[in-house]
């Protein structure tokens, strides 16, 4: 079986925001949407003991999704392989499944027509995998400081299941049982 | 320039709410309306049973169902109105595990069943016989819309404390207090609208003066129609009573169980949903309306109305219609305090964006930037 995920290390992330942009570029998302923001929380510490941390994000695939059991269509869906994604033409913008998502990765663009809108999110780039299996996702392939890795979490030779079984990693909002699939290095974390 | 950092309500999720005034509306409409077919099936089946007592509760109870059909009509139209895609709605009837499928379905069974119940009541005589044919399908329509007025009172709740990345909703409390909020304003609405059109107008002609004369009549003369008149007006007196009783305990049941859900957030919730509490209980617009709306105007008051001023106009109108704004105000209030608690730096990160109206993003064209 295979369950992707990813693994956002925080110690390499330098918040360029690339994938943001390549996201936006390539998925010809709308111009109010976003969907990786990298946040950050400012500036850390006292002179000279500074510190920047970067929290990339995007939908956290989860394996227990608060979504997709909420949505009345059947339009939010969940691949075998763990990827959450919206059908558009069965979804009618009911904006349930944006009120149900705790890390509000989801959301619906006020630049569509009034009679004809749906809720949109990050797809782990489904339509460029069904084309190409080994393809990954465009905000993947363009991190020029590898900050964001991509893989088959049930193949223990992946770089992922490797990274994840040696480092310590956390987890957004862990306590909400969603079981997200995206592992976070902490910038200030150690190895195991 | 100017554009930047004016763009919070306008731009991301954290500023953003999903559901407005027409989802509240609903939720207030469609508790109600669906609380309103529950009662009257109860009042009709286990109150008053029995072939001539069930049929005049029932004939009284003709307008009231017809007030709720119109509620839970009304509240679809908002429902389907604040779709993205309304056209579409039937989608929502497809996939049968989710909780708004459910209550779909069964706000569909409710209004089809109550408006054919209600038909067998409309006296226009051109009508007469589609009405007398449904005449015998009386039992089992309340019966059904009853049961599914019940469904929809209790999914509202359950819709919203599902949802878990909403800490003010995700409790146990919510479908609790939204079911008895439901059926008091249910009762309200009973109470306001008992025994009108289509009720015949000749039991209009009985009051507190004249009953004894029709209770002798009967009694004296063995006149069947006196007796009728006589029997009708003490069950509508007596179903009334029962009414304004039940409503002074579930108002009281709504006391305390909006209080608990409050104040225990306010101790004992975690970051986010006792920030929606603090806001509840000290924070300006927000306390007025939970002190003053709520707990004074829509609960106690009424209350106090329905214990202490009985049998007058403050019991029978004033206090019912302020249980109807104290149910809407809750449902308004509960539906706006939608807070998820942020992601680390998520404020900051939507509250520096620029609007999406912006210039310089509409430079290109929606779809021109295809390689």
């Amino acid at each position: 079986m295979t369950r992707y995920c990813m693994v956002i290390d925080q110690r390499r992330c330098i918040g360029c925001h690339s994938c943001s942009v390549a996201c936006r570029v390539w998925n010809d998302v709308p111009e109010d949407l976003i969907y990786n923001p990298v946040l950050s929380t400012g500036v850390e510490g006292e002179w000279p003991n500074v510190h920047r941390n970067w929290l990339p994000t995007l939908c956290m695939h989860c394996e227990k999704p608060a979504c997709v059991p909420q949505c009345p269509t059947g339009a939010s869906q969940q691949d075998a392989d763990g990827t959450v994604w919206i059908e558009y033409d069965k979804c009618m913008a009911c904006k349930v499944c944006v009120n149900a998502c705790p890390y509000g990765m989801r959301d619906q663009s006020k630049l569509q027509p009034r009679l004809h809108q749906f809720i949109r999110k990050c797809t782990f780039c489904r339509d460029k995998r069904k084309m190409d299996p080994d393809a990954q996702p465009y905000c993947v392939a363009t991190c020029h400081q590898k900050a964001r890795i991509f893989g088959d979490l049930d193949d223990p030779n992946s770089e992922v299941s490797k990274l994840i079984n040696s480092v310590e990693t956390v987890r957004l909002l862990e306590d909400l049982n969603t079981g997200p699939q995206i592992y976070y290095i902490p910038a200030l974390g150690g190895t195991r | 320039m100017s554009k930047i950092n004016k763009s919070k309500e306008e731009f991301g999720h954290i500023n953003r709410h999903y559901w407005e005034w027409p989802i509240a509306s609903y939720l207030f409409l469609g508790g109600c309306g669906g609380g309103a077919m529950f009662l009257a099936s109860i009042l009709a089946f286990f109150v008053f049973p029995g072939g001539a007592q069930s049929a005049l509760v029932q004939g009284a109870l003709a307008w009231p169902i017809f007030l709720s059909i119109v509620f839970l009509a009304l509240g679809c139209v908002l429902l389907v109105g604040e779709l993205g895609q309304p056209l579409v709605f039937i989608r929502a009837f497809v996939k049968s595990t989710s909780v708004i499928a459910w209550g779909a379905r069964l706000l569909t069974v409710a209004m089809i069943f109550a408006v054919i119940w209600f038909a067998s009541f409309i006296p226009w005589d051109w009508f007469l016989p589609v009405a007398n044919f449904l005449v015998p399908f009386r039992e089992f329509c309340l019966a059904l819309a009853g049961i599914a007025g019940i469904g929809v009172v209790l999914y509202t709740g359950i819709m919203l404390s599902s949802l878990k990345a909403h800490s003010f909703w995700a409790t146990p409390a919510l479908p609790i207090l939204f079911t008895i909020s439901a059926l008091s304003t249910a009762c309200a609405l009973i109470a306001l609208s008992f025994g009108w059109w289509p009720m015949d107008p000749v039991f209009y002609t009985v009051n507190e003066s004249n009953a004894n004369d029709f209770f002798t009549a009967w009694r004296v003369y063995g006149n069947a129609e006196a007796g009728l008149l006589y029997t009708a007006y003490h069950v509508m007196n007596e179903a009334l009573h029962l009414l304004h009783t039940l409503d002074v305990i579930l108002v009281a049941c709504e006391v305390v169980v909006l209080l608990v859900m409050v104040l225990s957030f306010l101790g004992a919730g975690n970051k986010c949903a006792n920030a929606v509490a603090h806001k509840w209980v000290h924070g300006g617009k927000w306390a007025f309306g939970f002190w003053f709306g709520m707990i004074f105007a829509g609960l106690l008051l009424p209350e106090a109305m329905y214990v202490f001023w009985s049998e007058t106009a403050a019991s029978t109108v004033v206090a019912p219609v302020l249980v109807l704004c104290g149910g809407l105000l809750l449902r308004f209030m509960i539906v706006y305090s939608d807070e998820r608690a942020p992601l680390p730096g998520e404020k900051i990160y939507y509250g520096r964006l620029v609007s999406y109206k912006a210039d310089f993003l509409h430079k290109w064209k929606y779809g021109e930037n295809l390689f």
